[in-house]
C-alpha cells in the first residue's frame, strides 16, 4: 500500500474507526436478533453473537492495519521478533555485532578525527561569517597566496576599516612561565584587542581583553583559558587579578575565557592570550616595527551585507596603500617592487587555522577510504552469515509464506533483523571509537608536540555513524533477505530442508561475496605492504649522520642584544651575539660528559629549510633555470659530531669565521649535480645580495649527503657555510651535542653551562632521535594503521572463506558420503573441496590485483622509494593472502575428507 | 490491479465478497455472511471478525465502495457495491481459483 494511503488513513482514522464500530454493532444486533428468533434467550444470543464474531478489539486493531501507527507498531513487533531470533542464535549475533562493532567503530574513530581536524567549525559565534585575510605577491602560484602578516601590515589593515566590522590579528606563541631557572613553557598567543569581541566569546570570569588593552606602550595583561586557570589557581574566579610571569615579565590576568573555547587553531590550544602591544616587553622594543617578521594571522567579520566579492574588491582597493606604507627597506629593488604590487583578499575560514590540518588532510582521507574497505569486507562476512542463516531458516520462512505472509513482509522482517544487528554493532562501535580516536591522537601526539583536538562526538559524527550503520544494514541485509525469500514454499517444505544434492546455484551469491572479499582484502593488503615497506625503508635508510646519542639544544640569544628586532630566526646576528654563540660552542665542549659539540642553524628533520639561487662560474644549467641549493650554517666540529663522512678536501676549523676567506663545504649530491665527475674543490659560487652578486665563495670540501629538512626527501644539493660568514643563523641557534650514552643525561650539565654563560639565554632540548621520530609521525601513523587494517582485512576475508567452505561442506555432506560409499578416497574429497576453495581464492586474487593496479597510484605521495606497483610487494601480498586463505579452506576440506559415509547417509 | 497470490485465505474471502456483490448488488456485511453461508449450502462460514477489516481493505484497494444506508428494518447499515476495478479483480481471482482447483483435482486423481 502506498505511503500516502497510510498517511491519509491516519488523518481520517477517527472516521474510519467510527464507521467500523457502527458496522460491527449493526452486525451484532442482526445476529443477536436472528439467534433470538431461533429460540435463544437474550443474554445467550448476545454472547453467542459476540463469540461468533471473535474478539472485537483485536478485529478493530487489525482493521486499522492500514494506519501509520500500526505500521510503526508492527515495525516494533519486527524489532522484538528480530531481537528474539538473535538471542536464539547468540553465536551468530555475537560474531556479527562484534565484527560490525569493530568495523563501524574504526570508521567512526577515523571520522571523528577527520571531523576534529578538518571539518569542525570553531567554537565561536557564527563561525560561517569568519574570514581569513591573505596576501598575494606577484608570481605567487597558490590562489590564496600566503596568510601570514607582519605587525606593520596588520596595523595598516586595521586602520583601513572599509570592509570589516571586526578584525583581529593572532600569532601563536609559547610563553615561559618560570620567573627564573628552568623554563616552563605554556602555549599561548599574541592577539589584537578585538580578538574576543570578533569571535563573540564570553568571559567565564573577570573580563576578556579588548581594544583598550591593546594600545602601544601597554603594560602586561592577559586573558587565560579555563583549563589554565584551574590548573594554576584552582578556579576561574580565583585567577582574576592574579599576576603571571611571561619570560619574567609581569602580566595581570584580566579574566578567563569561556571553557568551551579551545582556540582558533585546531591542534594548538592556547592557554594564555596576551595583547600584541605587550610584545616589546618580551621580544625587544623594535619588534612591532619589524618588516620581515611574518607571524600574524588576520581574521575578520565582513560588514553586514557585503558579498565575498565585495570584501575582496574592498581589500584589493586598499592593498596598494597598505603595502606602500610598509615596504621593508632592507629588501632588494626587485623584491620591494613585488611587495608594492602585492594584493589582499579574504576566504571564509569557519574552521580557523591549522598546521595539523595541512599535514594530515590527505592521510586522513586515505585512512577513511581504507577503513571503509575494511567495513565493506566485514559487511560481506555478515551477508555471508545471513545467507547461510537464510538457507537454514528456509523451512521457517516457507512456512510463514505458505500461511500467507507476503514476500515483502518477510523481507522486511529479515531486514529488520539486519538493522537490529547494525544498530547494535554501531552502538558497540561508538564505544570502541571513543577509545580508538584517543589512541589515534596518541599517534599524532609526540613528545613536546602537543596536539589538542576536540574529539567530543557532535551531530556530524553521530550522523556519520548512524548513516554507516544503515548503509551496512542495507549492504549486508538486503540481498540475503531477498534471496532467502526466493523459495517455492511447496518445494522447500517437501524437501524437508535437506536434499541429497543441494543445488549449487542458490549459493552463488555466497561465493561471489567471498571472491569480492578476497579481492578487496588483497587491495588493502597490497596498499598496507607498500606503505609498511616504504616506512621500513624510511627508518632503515642511512640518513648521512648518526642520530643516536645526539642532543639538540636550541638557544635564543636575543636578550643579549637589546637593540635587535626581537628573536631573529633568520638573518645575521650582530657580532657580539655571534661571538657569544661561538663561546657557547667552546663552553659546551668543556662541559663534563660532552664528547663533541657544534653549532648549526638547521638541524636535520626539523622541517626547516633555507635555499637560494646560485651563480656557479663555469656551470651552465641544462634547462636554463639558475642552479639552486639548500644552505646550512655550521660551526667547526659539526660533521665530526654528526658522524658524517668527509669525502674530499677539508671541513671547517675554528679559523673559518668572520674575516677569514669565504669558504664552503658541499655535499655529494651538490658535487654530482653541478660538477659531475669533476672535483668541486677549488670551484666557486655566488649568491644574490640585493641587486648584485655576493663575493665568490670557494668550495673546500665534500661530505656525504645527509637528510636535510625531512627524512623522506630526495637527496638535496646542500652548501654548508661556516658560522660568522654570510647570512644564516640569527639570534636563535641550535647546538648538536654528543655525549657517551643517553643524550637526556646531558641536559642538566648543558643547562648549567648555558646559565653560566648568560642567564638571559633561554633554551629548549630535544634528542635528535626524537626530532626524527617526530618528523616521521605521519608516515608512521599511515603505515601502522594501514598495516592494522590490512591484517583486519585478511582476518575477515579468511573468516568469510572458512565460513563459506564449512557451510558448503555441511550442505554437501550427503553427496560426500555417497561419493565415499562408492569408493572415493578421502584425499580425493579433500582435493575436491580445496580446489573449489582455490577457484574462489584465485578469482579473488586476480580481482584484487586488478583493483590494486588501479588504485595504488593514489597513495604515491605516501610512498618513499617505492613504486606503487612494486611487483615484489604485490607478489608478497598475493602469496600471503593466498597461503592464509588456503589454510583457512583446509580445515573444512579435511573435515569433509573424514566424513563417515555410514553416518552421513544414516542421517538421511 | 490484481493482487499477487500469496494471501490465500484473504484472497478467497475477497473473491467470495466480490462474487456476492457482483451477483446481488449493494449489500451490507451481515447480509453477505448470510448469503455466502446459504449459497454454499452451509459448507462455508465466513469468519465474521475478519470480514469487516477485509471490507475496509478492499474498499481501500478500490474494488468496492461503501455507503451508509437504511435496511428494511429501518436500521443504519453500511452498504457495499462492487466497482469496475473490483469486477476485474474478481475475474482474475476466479480464473486463478479455477486453475488451482483443476491442478489440485488432477493431482488428487492421478496421485
Amino acid at each position: 500500500m502506498a505511503w500516502y494511503h497510510r498517511l491519509f488513513n491516519t488523518i481520517r482514522s477517527d472516521r474510519h474507526a467510527r464507521d467500523l464500530e457502527r458496522e460491527v454493532s449493526f452486525h451484532l444486533r442482526e445476529r443477536t436478533e436472528e439467534l433470538r428468533d431461533a429460540g435463544m434467550t437474550d443474554a445467550d444470543a448476545a454472547a453467542e453473537a459476540r463469540r461468533r464474531f471473535g474478539n472485537r478489539t483485536v478485529q478493530q486493531e487489525r482493521s486499522h492495519d492500514a494506519g501509520v501507527v500500526t505500521w510503526l507498531e508492527s515495525a516494533l513487533a519486527d524489532v522484538r521478533y528480530a531481537v528474539r531470533s538473535l538471542v536464539a542464535s547468540p553465536g551468530f549475533a555475537l560474531v556479527a555485532i562484534l565484527s560490525l562493532g569493530l568495523g563501524i567503530g574504526a570508521n567512526t574513530a577515523i571520522f571523528s578525527l577527520t571531523n576534529a581536524v578538518l571539518l569542525k567549525s570553531l567554537p565561536v559565534r557564527d563561525p560561517a561569517h569568519l574570514v581569513n585575510v591573505y596576501r598575494k605577491f606577484p608570481g605567487d602560484k597558490s590562489p590564496q597566496g600566503n596568510n601570514s602578516f607582519t605587525n606593520p601590515l596588520w596595523e595598516q589593515i586595521r586602520a583601513d576599516s572599509s570592509v570589516f566590522s571586526h578584525v583581529f590579528a593572532y600569532g601563536d606563541a609559547s610563553f615561559n612561565l618560570a620567573p627564573g631557572g628552568e623554563v616552563r613553557m605554556v602555549d599561548g598567543a599574541w592577539v589584537s584587542g578585538d580578538f574576543f569581541q570578533t569571535l563573540g566569546l564570553r568571559a567565564e570570569s573577570g573580563r576578556l581583553l579588548d581594544n583598550a588593552d591593546d594600545v602601544r606602550g601597554c603594560t602586561g595583561a592577559a586573558t587565560v583559558s579555563d583549563g589554565f586557570a584551574v590548573r594554576e589557581f584552582g578556579s576561574a574566579a580565583q585567577a582574576v587579578g592574579k599576576v603571571i610571569a611571561l619570560s619574567g615579565h609581569p602580566f595581570t590576568v584580566t579574566g578567563v575565557v569561556d571553557a568551551s573555547f579551545s582556540g582558533i587553531e585546531v591542534g594548538h590550544h592556547a592557554d594564555v592570550y596576551a595583547p600584541i602591544c605587550a610584545e616589546p616587553m618580551l621580544e625587544g622594543p623594535k619588534v612591532l616595527e619589524a618588516h620581515s617578521r611574518w607571524y600574524l594571522f588576520l581574521f575578520g567579520r565582513p560588514k553586514p551585507g557585503l558579498s565575498p566579492a565585495q570584501v575582496d574588491a574592498g581589500l584589493a582597493t586598499a592593498a596598494p596603500g597598505i603595502f606602500a606604507a610598509t615596504v621593508p627597506e632592507h629588501w632588494n629593488q626587485k623584491n620591494q617592487a613585488g611587495y608594492r604590487n602585492a594584493s589582499l583578499g579574504a576566504v571564509a575560514a569557519p574552521t580557523g587555522l591549522s598546521d595539523v590540518r595541512d599535514q594530515y588532510r590527505s592521510a586522513l582521507y586515505f585512512l577513511l577510504a581504507a577503513v571503509g574497505v575494511v567495513l565493506l569486507i566485514a559487511c560481506a562476512n555478515i551477508a555471508n552469515l545471513l545467507l547461510a542463516r537464510g538457507a537454514a531458516r528456509q523451512r521457517e520462512l516457507s512456512i510463514r509464506m505458505a500461511i500467507g505472509a507476503g514476500r515483502r513482509r518477510v523481507v522486511r522482517q529479515l531486514f529488520t533483523e539486519s538493522l537490529v544487528v547494525a544498530v547494535a554493532g554501531a552502538a558497540a562501535g561508538v564505544l570502541f571509537a571513543h577509545w580508538a580516536a584517543r589512541l589515534l591522537v596518541g599517534f599524532i601526539l609526540t613528545d613536546g608536540n602537543p596536539v589538542a583536538l576536540d574529539l567530543t562526538p557532535d551531530l556530524r559524527v553521530l550522523g556519520f555513524t548512524a548513516g554507516v550503520a544503515i548503509l551496512t544494514a542495507l549492504l549486508f541485509g538486503l540481498i540475503p533477505a531477498w534471496r532467502a525469500t526466493r523459495v517455492d514454499p511447496q518445494a522447500a517444505m517437501k524437501a524437508g530442508g535437506r536434499g541429497v544434492v543441494e543445488g549449487d546455484a542458490r549459493y552463488r551469491a555466497g561465493r561471489a561475496l567471498v571472491v569480492g572479499q578476497v579481492a578487496l582484502s588483497l587491495g588493502l593488503v597490497a596498499v598496507a605492504a607498500l606503505l609498511l615497506g616504504s616506512f621500513r625503508k624510511l627508518i632503515s635508510q642511512d640518513p648521512g649522520f648518526d642520530s643516536r646519542g645526539v642532543l639538540v639544544a636550541t638557544m635564543d640569544f636575543s636578550k643579549l642584544d637589546p637593540s635587535s628586532e626581537g628573536s631573529l630566526e633568520f638573518g645575521s646576528a650582530p657580532a657580539d651575539v655571534q661571538a657569544a654563540q661561538r663561546r657557547m660552542v667552546d663552553a659546551l665542549r668543556a662541559t663534563p660528559g660532552v664528547q663533541s659539540a657544534a653549532a648549526a642553524f638547521i638541524t636535520p628533520a626539523s622541517g626547516i629549510g633555507w635555499n637560494d639561487v646560485l651563480t656557479i662560474p663555469g656551470y651552465t644549467s641544462p634547462n636554463g633555470r639558475p642552479p639552486m641549493a639548500f644552505f646550512n650554517q655550521v660551526s667547526d666540529g659539526y660533521f665530526a659530531t654528526m658522524h658524517s663522512t668527509v669525502l674530499a678536501g677539508r671541513v671547517f676549523t675554528e679559523h673559518d669565521g668572520p674575516g677569514s676567506p669565504l669558504v664552503a663545504v658541499v655535499n655529494e649530491a651538490f658535487a654530482r649535480q653541478f660538477f659531475g665527475t669533476r672535483s668541486p674543490l677549488g670551484r666557486t659560487y655566488q649568491t644574490s645580495l640585493g641587486d648584485h652578486l655576493s663575493a665568490p665563495v670557494q668550495i673546500v670540501g665534500v661530505v656525504s649527503t645527509a637528510k636535510y629538512a625531512s627524512m623522506s626527501e630526495a637527496p638535496r644539493p646542500t652548501i654548508y657555510v661556516p658560522l660568522g660568514q654570510g647570512d644564516g643563523a640569527g639570534t636563535q641557534i641550535s647546538f648538536v651535542i654528543r655525549g657517551g650514552g643517553d643524550p637526556h643525561a646531558l641536559v642538566p650539565a648543558v643547562k648549567r653551562t648555558a646559565a653560566a654563560t648568560s642567564p638571559s639565554i633561554t633554551l629548549s632540548f630535544v634528542t635528535l632521535d626524537d626530532q626524527i621520530s617526530r618528523s616521521l609521525a605521519r608516515p608512521r601513523l599511515v603505515a601502522m594503521l594501514s598495516g592494522f587494517f590490512g591484517v583486519l582485512a585478511i582476518l575477515l576475508a579468511v573468516i568469510g572463506l572458512y565460513g563459506t567452505m564449512s557451510y558448503l561442506v555441511t550442505r554437501r555432506r550427503n553427496e560426500i558420503g555417497i561419493r565415499m560409499a562408492l569408493g572415493a578416497a578421502g584425499s580425493r574429497v579433500l582435493g575436491m573441496i580445496v580446489s573449489e576453495a582455490g577457484r574462489l581464492v584465485v578469482l579473488g586474487l586476480l580481482g584484487g590485483l586488478l583493483l590494486a593496479a588501479a588504485t595504488t597510484r593514489y597513495i604515491k605521495s605516501f610512498l618513499f622509494h617505492t613504486t606503487p606497483t612494486d611487483p615484489r610487494t604485490l607478489a608478497i601480498a598475493v602469496l600471503l593472502l593466498g597461503v592464509v586463505a588456503m589454510g583457512a579452506a583446509l580445515l573444512p576440506a579435511w573435515r569433509a575428507a573424514r566424513v563417515d559415509p555410514m553416518d552421513a547417509l544414516r542421517e538421511e | 490491479m490484481p493482487r499477487p497470490k500469496n494471501d490465500v485465505l484473504q484472497g478467497t474471502l475477497a473473491m467470495l465478497v466480490l462474487r456476492t456483490l457482483a451477483d446481488r448488488g449493494a449489500q451490507h456485511g451481515y447480509a453477505m455472511t448470510q448469503h455466502i453461508q446459504s449459497s454454499s449450502a452451509e459448507l462455508l462460514r465466513v469468519e465474521e471478525g475478519s470480514l469487516y477489516p477485509a471490507l475496509h481493505r478492499m474498499e481501500q484497494e478500490g474494488w468496492i465502495r461503501g455507503k451508509w444506508g437504511t435496511t428494511d428494518k429501518n436500521r443504519q447499515a453500511r452498504f457495499y457495491t462492487i466497482t469496475a476495478a473490483g469486477r476485474k479483480q474478481l475475474a482474475a481471482e476466479q480464473e486463478s481459483w479455477a486453475r488451482l482447483i483443476e491442478g489440485v483435482g488432477r493431482v488428487l486423481r492421478f496421485a
